[in-house]
């Protein structure tokens, strides 16, 4: 369904990505009127928004469409507009009512800061660019959500700007490869916008690329004509193009080479990295080559040109990073840092399954998983972030070691975080993590790509550590003795608590919704699958695999995957639940039962080595501070100082001396002396004469 | 003759009531001068508007008011597409400032009293010495707030400052004359008169009311743009001579006859010149020292305003009126490099500044470094976007000298290293700081990025169609350059917004309303057309499209879904193509 303006339902699209501006641009008058009202009026708008966005979820649901255009940049052609399709709606209900939760926790955990109306501001300034993102109907739309959210996680992170050594992230003192490696907030703000800022103008230049062979920014009318794919696949561009408009992803879900900022953001209030990893931000990248991946996959079918390259860089990143992250999670001693890295890794995984789809036969399998995997992680890991949001508001500290024992006087965040946690770890049938790992593994299985054994190998190893570190960071907060932190807390008179209802009803809805869409997630697979099944086919004419015309049982269109159990693959299956009981069982040797110390890592020289090469973060850290940050500098410094500073600067001096030198000359013979006149004018005439005769 | 005399009187009305200025300014002190010169302005603007409403409805392409001028041709004054975002903005920037300058100038006079601090020739000593704990606000109400022990002083006092203020405010109005003037005009002499007539008011406005070594620096800065002009004078009287005379009209009309030996050197004089003004690489060298030590809301001026003229002199003097002998597409590569050296070199610059306003000023040589990569890309899009980029970096970079200014006042320095914190202190100036930063970066919803994305897109679409290796490699350096940017000036805010407060900033205010108020009419401004940018697009992209490159080759028209269909099976045949069929796909939108 087409329409011109604001017509019938198109009012509701659009309003989900308004509401939060609207709510943005008056909160400061509004917090005229009292702390109270300016707090319920945040919250209010964003549960409009997340209501307008409900009232489309029927439609998404059927798989209808609407999009809605008005009149925009007239000079140039270019028209703004929404287009809620399927994969947006759910992706707009999803960021929207966890974004709702988030700003019901805030009222919490944010209680009585100073400045509340700054945060309220950039939280819903946040929440409607993840919105336009996602609705927006063209690139250049979406590239003013997507330096929204930029924005708005630089503000957050950096919210405490007064720099207090309680809100720095990191271990003070440690320093690696010359490095040092705690961070103040603002230092993280302008580190995330900076990285994120190199991954958008790569953005930006494929969508210029795209611009300037089609003409248009809009995914439908690229997707309608293939032309200008085609001319552009004749120029070699079209890949590049595609591989430039993933840099913008890579940058916003923090994929390697753009990983690093994703930890020092963890300065924000902990809501806001709730917000940032679990519905805005990094969701973004992935939901951005969500969007593009099948209008690629089409437009290449289409017009009979490979695209593979794309999906292989985007399969490939989202393992090494997958990898990459999860093993630094292994030693990493704060709570919101492990949650981090694991959400880096999570999103490896996604892009993995994104990626896949287009190497693979069936590519709404792919597509399935990785969205799934999406929907799942924003609800576990938002409940998981804002149970640690608790714990840090409980304890007073961000380190895990100032935990310990905690499950008894935080007995609903233990549970809480725990469900969620198994949710995380992946623990096998009742957990919405189980069911989406499973499906990317799966596409991984049965994609029929050359590469897809160490791609499969990678997945299984990192859901080992998955499971290990999540074991090992419930197992350090919750159970063990107590601290001495805690213990000297206590001898304060503080006494450990939980959290008030407004805290804890978020993350508790969220944690049991883990559970129990868990306990029906293949069901829910099989729905969500069925959908994006006919989206694409409507879309795109993306057919699911080769039994794509057996539409009423949607579960088994995978081309030879024997699925018996509950439509498993039973490799995928295998290897999943294996992974769980292995890091499971590690991590609670470790951890939980405490049967063994951590600290028999520290005997051997090889176990110590690998340690300090994890906690060190690979060095990349470091390598990106030299080489981006230091480097440059110093180039500039020697400019500054031997070229702008001495040269240019003495062109003037320069010039003012030669002036006086030269006056000296033209002095130097007027004199006033008659015999000096008659020796140059003597000497003058010799010289013509020679001139003359020679 | 002209049938209506708007521009003319827009024109010549601050140059009119500048003495007038000036008497109120010594009978009645700051605060009249101020909103004298301030009505006086917007009555300007707004005498402007009226034939640029015309424009840009579309009622008139090009609005010109002529007088005859004796053997010079005629002295014109015109508003089209090109003129009307440079006019538009010069006098909202200088109409605006006016009301600025009041709190800022009655606080630097006073503070250049003879016996009063450092004073003479050092200046304030603003950037150099320490921290004056006695700056506030207050001063902003001088009458009110003067603690001298013998009521005669405080009457001398009261004079110097109400002379010196009503000076100023004359040496403004004069100012802002001369820099319409130049956009206005229609004919090379009154061009060049315009262009110098904006120099000697700026020159003392630097020589009086300037920091640190003023006189000296005024003089650097008047002899380099000077030679610059005098360079240019060079360029536009062979342009005049081969013409055969010096109306615009006659030149573009005659510029054939300009014999093809003489075509490099006017192009090299046009571009010297107007790169002095412009303070392209290795020509910057008088701009960190004038902006930097300028009285500040001159230098919001000198900034934004004035050396983007350059620009406009470029696209006038050089696109426009040299266009039909090919001399934009054989030299427009290397301006091309030129700007991205200039753009890179100038924000590698500004990262190693600690006073704020040397780091704006080397931001102003990065920006303009912008403006040159897209004037020089030969695409109407790049063109556009250069265009755009004067009008956004004018407001932001009016902004971010504004926050300087309203820093210096507040706490007496603009060395970074003794300033932090000042978030909590300065609300309302961090928040409008905030906007001009972005609208730099180039960030949305500010008028930065859309400057920004036309421009870049444009110097992409030329890239691919020549399927030039070299425009690809500056266009990725370039679009790389925009993290540069984002880089200096991030990190200089953070410098002076965020961090721990030093002891003696303990007690800092926000400054008053005369400086937040005008700074926040930028910043709206900057968001407005940020998101509706169609409101300087139209009538640029018009007068590009439809005058002034029409069927012109070798400078590319806007990619377009309906009229890309040839173009995009085979884009390096866009050059090729008869100017025609371009234009024809052009007015199809």
């Amino acid at each position: 369904m087409t329409t011109t303006g604001f017509e019938g339902i198109a009012i509701n699209a659009w309003s989900v990505w308004l509401l939060p501006f609207i709510g943005a641009a008056i909160i400061a008058a509004v917090a005229r009127a009292g702390h109270r009202v300016r707090d319920y009026a945040a919250v209010g708008f964003a549960l409009a928004s997340a209501i307008s966005a409900a009232t489309l979820l029927p439609l998404g649901l059927e798989g209808a469409e609407v999009h809605s255009q008005i009149p925009w940049i007239s000079s140039l052609g270019l028209e703004a507009g929404v287009l809620a399709d399927p994969l947006s709606i759910i992706m707009a209900n999803l960021v929207a009512w966890i974004s709702f939760l988030i700003m019901v926790y805030s009222t919490g955990y944010m209680h009585g800061d100073r400045d509340l109306t700054r945060y309220w501001f950039f939280m819903l300034f946040f929440i409607g660019s993840m919105q336009l993102i996602v609705l927006s109907d063209n690139l250049l739309m979406v590239f003013f959500g997507w330096e929204g959210v930029g924005l708005a996680s630089y503000a957050l992170i950096g919210f405490w700007y007064y720099d207090r050594k309680k809100d720095y992230v990191g271990v003070e003192g440690h320093i690696a490869g010359g490095i040092p490696m705690w961070t103040s907030p603002t230092h993280a703000g302008m580190k995330a916008f900076l990285m994120t800022r190199a991954g958008d103008v790569m953005m930006l230049a494929g969508m210029f690329l795209i611009f300037a062979y089609a003409g248009t920014f809009g995914f439908v009318e690229l997707a309608e004509d293939p032309a200008w794919a085609f001319a552009m696949s004749q120029q070699n561009l079209l890949v590049p193009a595609a591989v430039l408009l993933f840099g913008g992803a890579i940058g916003k879900s923090a994929q390697f080479p753009f990983n690093e900022w994703l930890l020092e953001a963890m300065t924000g209030p902990t809501a806001v990295s709730a917000l940032i990893h679990a519905a805005t931000m990094v969701k973004a990248g992935v939901f951005l080559v969500a969007r593009i991946g099948p209008l690629f996959f089409a437009l290449a079918s289409a017009g009979a040109f490979s695209v593979e390259q794309f999906f292989e860089v985007i399969a490939w990143v989202g393992a090494i990073t997958a990898f990459l992250l999860a093993t630094q999670a292994l030693v990493n001693p704060e709570i919101k840092k492990v949650l981090a890295y694991s959400t880096g890794s999570q999103i490896g995984y996604m892009m993995m399954g994104l990626g896949i789809a287009g190497l693979s036969v069936n590519f709404v399998e792919g597509f399935t998983a990785g969205f799934f995997l999406l929907i799942s992680h924003a609800i576990f890991k938002a409940s998981l972030f804002m149970g640690a949001g608790a714990l840090l508001h409980g304890v007073g500290s961000r380190f895990m070691s100032d935990m310990g024992g905690l499950r008894i006087h935080m007995k609903k965040t233990y549970v809480f975080m725990l469900l969620a946690g198994l949710s995380l770890a992946a623990a096998p049938v009742i957990t919405l993590g189980f069911w989406s790992k499973d499906a990317v593994f799966a596409s991984v299985l049965e994609s029929g790509y050359t590469f897809s054994t160490p791609l499969f190998i990678i997945a299984v190893v990192v859901a080992v550590m998955t499971a290990f570190y999540t074991f090992r960071m419930l197992g350090m907060a919750f159970f063990g003795k107590k601290s001495r932190h805690i213990e000297e807390m206590e001898h304060r008179g503080h006494h450990v608590h939980d959290a008030g209802p407004r805290m804890w009803v978020p993350y508790g809805i969220l944690a049991i919704a883990s559970i129990v869409i868990g306990v029906i997630g293949f069901v829910f697979e099989a729905d969500l699958e069925h959908i994006l099944g006919e989206y694409l086919a409507e879309s795109f004419g993306i057919q699911g695999g080769e039994e794509a015309s057996e539409e009423e049982a949607p579960v088994t269109i995978a081309p030879e995957g024997d699925r018996t159990w509950f439509g498993l693959n039973p490799t995928a299956a295998i290897a999943s639940i294996g992974a769980f009981a292995v890091g499971g069982a590690l991590g609670y040797i470790f951890y939980i039962g405490r049967h063994v110390s951590p600290q028999i890592i520290s005997r051997s020289i090889v176990t110590r080595a690998i340690w300090k090469f994890l906690y060190n973060r690979w060095y990349l850290n470091s390598a990106l501070y030299w080489g981006a940050v230091i480097g440059p500098l110093a180039i500039y410094r020697f400019i500054w100082r031997y070229f702008e500073s001495t040269i240019v600067d003495g062109i003037n001096p320069a010039l003012q001396q030669s002036m006086s030198y030269m006056s000296g000359v033209v002095k130097a013979g007027q004199n006033g002396i008659t015999q000096t006149y008659l020796f140059v004018f003597a000497a003058g005439i010799m010289i013509i004469v020679m001139l003359l005769f020679l | 003759m002209a049938e209506s005399y708007f521009l003319l009187a827009a024109t010549f009305i601050p140059l009119l009531l500048a003495p007038v200025a000036y008497a109120i300014g010594r009978k009645a002190g700051a605060k009249p001068a101020t909103w004298f010169s301030f009505v006086a302005l917007a009555v300007s603007t707004g005498l402007m508007l009226i034939p640029a409403i015309g424009v840009y409805t579309g009622q008139q392409t090009v609005y010109v008011e002529q007088y005859a001028w004796g053997q010079f041709g005629n002295f014109g004054l015109r508003l089209d597409g090109l003129s009307l975002p440079f006019a538009l903005i010069i006098y909202i920037l200088c109409t605006v400032i006016a009301l600025y300058s009041r709190p800022y100038m009655v606080h630097k006079v006073r503070e250049d009293l003879p016996g009063h601090g450092s004073g003479g020739e050092g200046g304030g000593g603003v950037g150099h010495g320490s921290i004056n704990p006695s700056v506030h606000g207050s001063h902003a109400l001088p009458s009110k707030n003067i603690e001298s022990s013998s009521q005669t002083t405080v009457l001398d006092t009261q004079q110097y400052v109400n002379n010196q203020v009503a000076l100023y405010f004359a040496l403004y109005l004069t100012f802002s004359m001369g820099m319409l003037g130049t956009v206005l005009a229609t004919n090379l002499i009154e061009f060049y008169v315009f262009f110098e007539l904006m120099l000697v008011p700026s020159f003392f406005l630097i020589a009086f009311y300037g920091y640190g070594a003023r006189r000296r620096i005024a003089l650097m800065f008047f002899f380099w743009t000077h030679a610059g002009a005098v360079v240019l004078l060079l360029g536009l009287l062979a342009m005049g001579f081969f013409a055969g005379g010096f109306d615009f009209d006659t030149i573009k009309a005659n510029a054939g006859n300009i014999p093809g030996q003489w075509l490099p050197l006017i192009v090299f004089a046009l571009v010297i010149g107007l790169g002095v003004k412009l303070a392209a690489f290795m020509l910057h060298i008088w701009l960190p020292y004038a902006h930097a030590e300028a009285p500040t809301p001159v230098s919001a001026l000198l900034s934004p305003a004035m050396i983007g003229i350059g620009a406009y002199g470029l696209l006038r003097l050089w696109m426009e009126l040299l266009a039909g002998t090919g001399s934009y597409e054989q030299y427009s590569l290397y301006i091309n490099m030129w700007g991205l050296a200039t753009m890179i070199y100038g924000g590698a610059m500004a990262l190693m500044q600690d006073d704020i306003k040397k780091v704006l000023a080397y931001s102003s040589i990065s920006q303009m470094g912008y403006i040159l990569f897209g004037i020089s890309s030969e695409s109407i899009l790049g063109i556009t976007g250069g265009t755009m980029m004067y009008i956004t970096h004018g407001l932001g970079k009016a902004i971010l000298f504004m926050m300087a200014g309203s820093i210096i006042l507040q706490t007496g320095t603009r060395s970074m290293a003794k300033l932090g914190g000042l978030a909590g202190k300065m609300p309302y100036t961090a928040v409008i700081a905030m906007i001009g930063a972005l609208t730099i970066i180039g960030i949305p919803p500010t008028s930065g990025f859309m400057a920004e994305w036309i421009l870049f897109n444009g110097v992409l679409q030329t890239a691919v169609a020549e399927m030039d290796p070299l425009r690809t490699t500056m266009f990725a350096l370039g679009i790389l350059a925009t993290v540069l940017s984002s880089a200096y000036i991030l990190w200089m805010y953070k410098r002076i917004f965020f961090g721990k407060i030093p002891e003696q900033l303990a007690h800092v205010r926000d400054s008053n309303r005369y400086i937040t108020a005008t700074m926040a009419v930028f910043a709206a401004m900057t968001l407005i057309i940020g998101v509706y940018p169609d409101l300087f697009l139209n009538p640029i992209t018009d007068y590009y499209n439809d005058v002034m490159f029409q069927g012109q080759e070798g400078v590319l028209p806007v990619p377009s879904e309906a009229a890309g269909t040839d173009s995009e099976v085979a884009p390096e045949n866009v050059e090729q193509n008869s100017g025609g069929d371009e234009s024809a796909g052009a007015e199809e939108d």
